[in-house]
């Protein structure tokens, strides 16, 4: 049965719209990040950064960091007119996720997301079809690949989606609509709807449609019946969403991902327009030939991207290998689409002790920005990495054998807050590892559910 | 590969809609009513904030800073003794009254780094003798900040001799005199300088754009007020009046000598006490002249019901007490600060305990349920 399944060939068109979107999604993106100044504000002005565990050697690379970030916007250009395609990806993947490694404080569930579609890129021939390569050298050029090759897209973004409504399915979520009962009325301003966010019902209706959306928007999209209908709900969703709250270009992102859903031959379509319109031969983008992989290219493929499914599938669940809530630990969280489920604010004082008897109460912004600072008040491996970089910098600066104690309270979706780490416990001496950490004092209540 | 027939995706979302719906009746027995409503009116907070209190703050300000000002003017054309004792009693009068404005360090406050021109303390002496020889050093640096201000005058007309004679000498038969006379003459002028720049905005445009700015993101009016009132408490109120000196930030030990208003010793307190009851009063939303409550940050928080889970406490309420708890700290201090430092430094402490307390319940908590942010960059919420 998979052998036959995976004979079955399609039209390509809809890859290569995929290609061509995906490409200048990013190059958008990145030329957005420039224009606000961010790569100066997070990659340029911070003077330390929080690299992720095990990858802390990826870091911003001081000036350079701009070259990097425009070999990422050439790199996305070449992908979308579909030029060296195949160093093109790879170049793409690569600068895209180091980016996107160098500091965790700025890490983002659709970044992610983009970093492992672009990495399912580089397996895919997405530029057999309609792409400056296959210009270039007829030989490339196929109307026709593995059914597969667009499957997979389609379930990476179902599963996305599903894992993103699973998480949903938790008390404060459902049955407090936390944390938007707190987001909305901050919007009561908006025209037309803003009044809207004065009743709680309001905020109840938005967590319950959110949830129903997220775990049936995939199934829905790859039907055929359902498709036009969960199309359009996909683009009232995320536009939504993309008025309400900063969350920056993930909404259009979907939006314009969403569209592999869609037939060949509205791709198709698509595709005739563009080549009418550059004036390109009609044969161009219509022969009959059928892109097969060779048997070892093919059986490579599989073993990577079966390994790359089941991984996704269960990375998510990790956090049931941690006790206490996950909320409150965060300890499996990254990694796992969930996205907007906490309003998290936190304070944290640092005071380091050197066996010389001199003591000080860290000023935060004196080592960090004010996002760093946000990002690490919640998060116990942030807190972790802050203590050791500490006591590094205080041992150094006159401050022998530095012990360092964490004096955090956080407040979970608009709870009054509590204390979030052991004060009594030397930070300097715990060490980072996938275990968890003991020192992160229970939340004293309960949160059902995913 | 067809996942779900079309039928049966069908019953999937009518029965999910109609679970959704009953579960959300049943749990907060959802109905349109006033109850169920938690109307939140940031125009009414900021028209509050700005008419009622930030500019007749300033107002009033302006008027004992100019009163400082003449009395200023006064003993640099003349100094004399008497000239001098004026001097002190109107700088005395307009550095209380300066801890009622401090507060405001958002818009042109912030902008004109009003604070730094102001009351960065402690003062920097040999800055200050170094700038009185140069003569003509510039005061817009941040290495200028500590020999200016209030402070800087305080040690001017305070701490430079050991009498009141002493004082006047050093403005009349010492060799440098002139050179002082014409430092304070700078000092006092960049001060009125800065001051009529904030004075100005608030007075024409920006507070009108000030109430118009509703939206609560990053840059938005209710933002910037909230994290500048904020940090404004936090760094110059709890750490700055208290937390410093007692050594709260330097456990073990401590530093009288960086007490606000250092060369005048019965001041420190007073200073503290203005600047904690204005930041009261803000909360509250009182109006600065007649001291009637209008729409507040406690109003605010109230119309977003926000409750303490365990105990069904009011945020607001939980704030005012913590309000309450610090004032009596504050109370059982002695005017001089330097001293209690030095000989009761456990009540300082616990009052730099209770006013930590506060900054928690502010920084966290009620930021977190006013929906505040600080970063402009994208987030998707976790």
């Amino acid at each position: 049965m998979l052998t036959t399944y995976l004979k079955k060939s399609t039209h390509a068109a809809p890859l290569a719209i995929f290609r061509i979107a995906t490409g200048c999604m990013l190059f958008l993106s990145i030329v957005r990040f420039w224009a606000n100044g961010w790569i100066e504000e997070l990659y340029i002005k911070p003077k330390y950064y929080f690299g992720f565990y095990g990858l802390e050697f990826i870091k911003p690379l001081g000036n350079y960091t701009y070259i990097l970030f425009m070999v990422c916007a050439v790199a996305a250009i070449l992908v979308a007119i579909g030029l060296w395609y195949k160093q093109a990806i790879i170049v793409l993947f690569l600068s895209f996720t180091y980016i996107e490694l160098m500091d965790k404080s700025t890490y983002l569930n659709h970044y992610y997301f983009t970093s492992l579609v672009l990495f399912l890129l580089i397996f895919l021939p997405a530029h057999r079809y309609f792409s400056v390569d296959t210009y270039r050298n007829k030989s490339l050029n196929f109307s026709y690949i593995p059914k597969w090759n667009i499957d997979i897209i389609k379930f990476f973004v179902l599963m996305l989606y599903f894992y993103a409504g699973l998480a949903k399915l938790n008390s404060d979520w459902l049955l407090n609509a936390l944390p938007l009962k707190i987001w909305l009325p901050a919007r009561n301003d908006m025209p037309l709807i803003g009044w809207l966010f004065n009743y709680k019902i309001t905020a109840y209706v938005f967590v319950w449609i959110g949830c129903i959306y997220d775990l049936t928007i995939g199934f829905l999209l790859w039907n055929n019946k359902t498709r036009l209908f969960a199309y359009l709900s996909v683009v009232i969703f995320h536009f939504v969403t993309a008025i309400l709250f900063p969350i920056g270009m993930f909404p259009y992102i979907m939006i314009v991902t969403a569209l592999i859903f869609f037939s060949a031959q509205f791709h198709q379509k698509i595709i005739n327009l563009f080549n009418q319109w550059l004036k390109l031969p009609a044969g161009f983008i219509q022969n009959n030939q059928t892109f097969i992989y060779k048997p070892f290219a093919l059986k490579f493929r599989i073993v990577i991207l079966s390994v790359f499914f089941l991984v996704q599938m269960i990375l998510p669940f990790r956090y049931m290998f941690y006790p206490q809530e996950l909320f409150w630990t965060e300890e499996g969280y990254r990694f796992s689409w969930r996205v907007m489920l906490m309003e998290k604010a936190g304070y944290a004082q640092f005071t380091v002790k050197s066996s010389n008897g001199k003591a000080i109460v860290v000023n935060n912004l004196d080592f960090l920005t004010l996002l760093q600072e946000k990002m690490m008040s919640t998060q116990p491996d942030f807190i972790l990495q802050y203590a050791h970089l500490l006591r590094d910098y205080y041992h150094s600066h006159g401050y022998p054998n530095p012990q360092v104690f964490a004096d955090v309270y956080v407040s979970l979706n608009g709870r009054i807050g509590q204390t979030f780490i052991n004060p009594k416990i030397d930070l300097a001496q715990e060490k980072e590892s996938f275990k968890h950490k003991n020192w992160i004092l229970p939340l004293n209540y309960e949160i059902k559910g995913f | 590969m067809r996942l779900l027939s079309v039928s049966s995706s069908k019953y999937i979302i009518v029965g999910l809609i109609l679970i959704a719906t009953v579960f959300a009746c049943s749990k907060s027995e959802v109905n349109l009513t006033e109850t169920n409503k938690n109307e939140t009116d940031r125009k009414a907070l900021l028209t509050n904030l700005s008419d009622n209190i930030i500019v007749p703050a300033y107002a009033d300000f302006k008027t004992q800073f100019d009163n400082m000002l003449a009395k200023s003017d006064a003993f640099t054309a003349t100094p004399n003794t008497a000239n001098l004792i004026a001097f002190r009693a109107s700088w005395r009068v307009a550095y209380i009254n300066w801890q009622k404005v401090e507060m405001f360090d958002f818009g042109p406050g912030q902008t004109y780094a009003i604070r730094a021109h102001f009351n960065i303390y402690p003062t920097n002496v040999s800055t200050i003798a170094n700038n009185i020889a140069a003569g003509n050093t510039n005061l817009e640096v941040p290495a200028s900040y500590a020999a200016q201000g209030f402070p800087a005058i305080d040690y001017l007309i305070n701490g430079i001799g050991n009498s009141d004679a002493e004082i006047v000498a050093e403005y009349t038969s010492a060799t440098d005199a002139t050179k002082k006379i014409n430092y304070l003459k700078r000092i006092t002028n960049q001060m009125n300088t800065v001051f009529n720049q904030v004075y100005t905005a608030w007075k024409g445009d920006f507070a009108t754009t000030f109430k118009s700015k509703t939206a609560i993101d990053a840059g938005s009016s209710t933002s910037t007020l909230i994290n500048g009132y904020i940090l404004n408490f936090e760094r110059y109120i709890r750490s700055g009046k208290i937390g410093i000196p007692a050594g709260s930030m330097t456990p073990g030990t401590n530093f009288p000598q960086k007490v606000e208003a250092f060369y005048t010793k019965d001041l420190a307190l007073t200073l503290a006490k203005t600047a904690q009851t204005a930041t009261y009063n803000f909360f509250l939303g009182k109006s600065y002249q007649n001291q009637t409550a209008g729409y507040s940050i406690k109003n605010y928080l109230d119309a977003l019901n926000v409750k303490d889970a365990t105990s069904g406490k009011l945020l607001s309420e939980i704030v005012t007490q913590q309000f309450d708890v610090i004032d009596v700290q504050l109370n059982g201090l002695q005017n001089n600060l330097y001293s209690e430092v030095i000989n009761n430094n456990q009540k300082m402490i616990n009052t730099y305990t209770e006013m930590q307390k506060l900054v928690r319940l502010l920084k966290v908590d009620m930021t977190s349920a006013m929906s505040i942010t600080i970063s402009y960059t994208d987030n998707d919420g976790d």
